[in-house]
């Protein structure tokens, strides 16, 4: 490493605008990797804080939540268990008294006896135990509601009373209103009500008894199929992966025009007697310390940018996924200096001889 | 014992009809304290000889040796070892890493040599010998052509070797500045006790060695001493 340091110090211009460029694409990785992540949970964090390993649809309802009824009589055909988890789910806007903080949401409606409400827990507040009263997501912290406030789901329900907040709690990047299966009834059906749900979760991944107007799909099937969540995180995973690629090829073609330049005096050096595995120690160590340098520099600015946010920002640094994006950038910069590396394996020092 | 000795070598490149023979059944050797010079035109074989006895290239036949130890047919690795500790090469250009003061020159030498080189006193001899002492934080681009070939010298002498192989080491400068490096080695082989040949076309140079071989068509003579 004696020589890439030395080098890295002499030349410090050119060595700081590759580690520059490393910087502004590791704070790009790290942005995007953070958006992707905050975009996923956004959509998904309700599903996972359920814990449940199924959840059975309606047959029509091609895998969509928001389609899907499940009658009572089809109800009847699944045993009854504590296992099992009834679902109602609507989307609605909830705004307050005077109309001024309206909040696109996702009111679910859950059973007192059943394991997503014996699940669920409050940050601050308690769960709703009687009717017309709701537990929000902290989101809607942020948008000025707080506990005890009245909320209005639809324009002809009763107000609802805030007496929790609950945090995990988004679904499909909605803030989720947890209420009871009867209040979600009342608002959905209205008079029509009779014992509907949405889904049926279940703990087990398996249907007690089979049915055949209703699908039963994996939890992460369930999830893949939610309303652009594999577009956006097929989107997200192919930027991602392509300025990987752009690290590559970067720090290749720099170490390479570099390593070109260099290759009578490496020449020279491995006629003295230097092996080609420290000149190729060096050049890969040269790499290292670039990228390892301007993934630091990306990665505090990145902290800082996460500070600075708004919380409406869908973006949520995730440090381990983040410590594994920086240690693929190192990857990406070893195999970008094993490009060059092999020139100097090349090069014959005979060639120095005779004055060429 | 000699510093270093050739027996029966041969070099050819190519097979069959593209075959080219560049050094015919040489026999030579160089003993400590001696300064020699290999001249020879263009194309005679003077630089695959370097290389030969640099261990950089391996001879087709013949016996290669180094303090009476064969290094003819050893491994690379060995041989980038009898380079790194017994043989110091001197290089027409390109001898010194730009971005390496004169004293950091040395110091990777110490980085990648596990052997002692010369110690601070005689390091410190050997630069007021050359001329080259107040140099040691400069940088090879502030330096002279003569100062870049001098501090070449002691990089090479740095690592304590037996042979030094210069490989046209004057053909950058002006003849007063060739001459002061030929009279430079001829006082470092005696003082030093160390073998030093020099390849060249200049025969003006012939007088500071004490031994000259000429190279014509890849086979040796020694010529009447200087």
């Amino acid at each position: 490493m004696y020589l890439a340091i030395k080098e890295m110090k002499h030349a410090k211009l050119r060595y700081s605008l590759i580690m520059f460029m490393i910087v502004l694409i590791s704070y790009l990785i790290f942005v995007l990797t953070g958006l992707a992540y905050g975009l996923s949970e956004s959509n998904r964090q309700a599903i996972d804080s359920w814990q449940a390993d199924a959840i059975v649809l309606n047959s029509d309802a091609d895998s969509h939540l928001s389609q899907s009824v499940i009658t009572k009589n089809q109800l009847a055909k699944l045993k009854s268990d504590d296992r099992l988890a009834q679902l109602g789910e609507l989307g609605v806007t909830a705004r307050d008294p005077k109309g001024h903080k309206k909040v696109s949401s996702e009111l679910l409606g859950i059973s007192k006896n059943q394991f997503i409400y014996q699940q669920l827990t409050t940050i601050s507040g308690r769960k709703f135990n009687s009717q017309h009263e709701a537990v929000v997501d902290k989101s809607m912290y942020d948008s000025g509601y707080r506990l005890g406030d009245e909320i209005y789901l639809s324009s002809d329900s009763p107000a609802y009373k805030i007496v929790g907040f609950t945090k995990d709690a988004k679904l499909s990047v909605a803030p989720v209103i947890y209420t009871s299966l009867s209040d979600w009834r009342d608002i959905k059906f209205g008079a029509t009500s009779d014992g509907q749900v949405s889904a049926v979760l279940l703990k087990k991944n398996q249907l007690n008894q089979k049915a055949d107007d209703l699908d039963q799909l994996t939890t992460e099937e369930f999830i893949n199929k939610l309303p652009g969540y594999r577009a956006q995180n097929l989107t997200f995973g192919f930027m991602i992966a392509f300025l990987m690629l752009i690290t590559l090829i970067i720090i290749a073609i720099f170490l390479y025009i570099l390593t070109m330049q260099k290759l009578p005096y490496f020449a020279v050096l491995k006629a003295q007697g230097i092996s080609t595995k420290y000149l190729v120690k060096n050049t890969v160590g040269q790499s290292i310390l670039v990228t390892v340098s301007g993934v630091l520099v990306g990665g505090g600015i990145t902290v800082l940018t996460a500070i600075g946010l708004p919380p409406a920002v869908p973006i949520t640094f995730n440090y381990p996924l983040l410590a594994g994006a920086a240690c693929l950038l190192v990857v990406m910069s070893v195999i970008g200096a094993l490009i060059p590396a092999r020139t100097i394996v090349k090069v014959d020092p005979v060639s120095m001889i005779g004055g060429n | 014992m000699h510093a270093i000795e050739m027996k029966h070598i041969i070099k050819s490149f190519g097979k069959g009809i593209g075959k080219v023979s560049a050094l015919n059944d040489i026999n030579f050797h160089a003993d400590y304290g001696q300064l020699i010079a290999i001249v020879g035109p263009s194309g005679s074989g003077k630089s695959t000889f370097l290389a030969i006895a640099g261990g950089l290239l391996t001879p087709s036949s013949g016996e290669m040796m180094i303090e009476n130890q064969t290094y003819h047919n050893s491994s690379a690795k060995d041989r980038e070892q009898v380079r790194l500790n017994k043989i110091g090469f001197i290089l027409q250009s390109y001898n010194l890493i730009p971005y390496l003061t004169v004293e950091e020159q040395f110091r990777l030498v110490d980085k990648v040599k596990r052997t002692p080189n010369l110690n601070p006193e005689h390091v410190q001899q050997i630069e007021k010998q050359l001329g080259i002492d107040d140099l040691r934080k400069k940088y090879p681009d502030e330096l002279s052509g003569g100062q870049r070939q001098r501090v070449a010298v002691a990089r090479a002498l740095y690592a304590d070797p037996k042979v030094i192989l210069a490989d046209e080491p004057t053909a950058s400068l002006d003849s007063d500045r060739a001459f002061e490096v030929m009279r430079l080695f001829k006082e470092l082989a005696h003082t030093t006790n160390k073998a030093i040949i020099v390849v060249t076309h200049d025969r003006r140079l012939a007088q500071f060695t004490d031994q000259i071989y000429e190279i014509t068509d890849g086979r040796i003579q020694q010529l009447e001493s200087a």
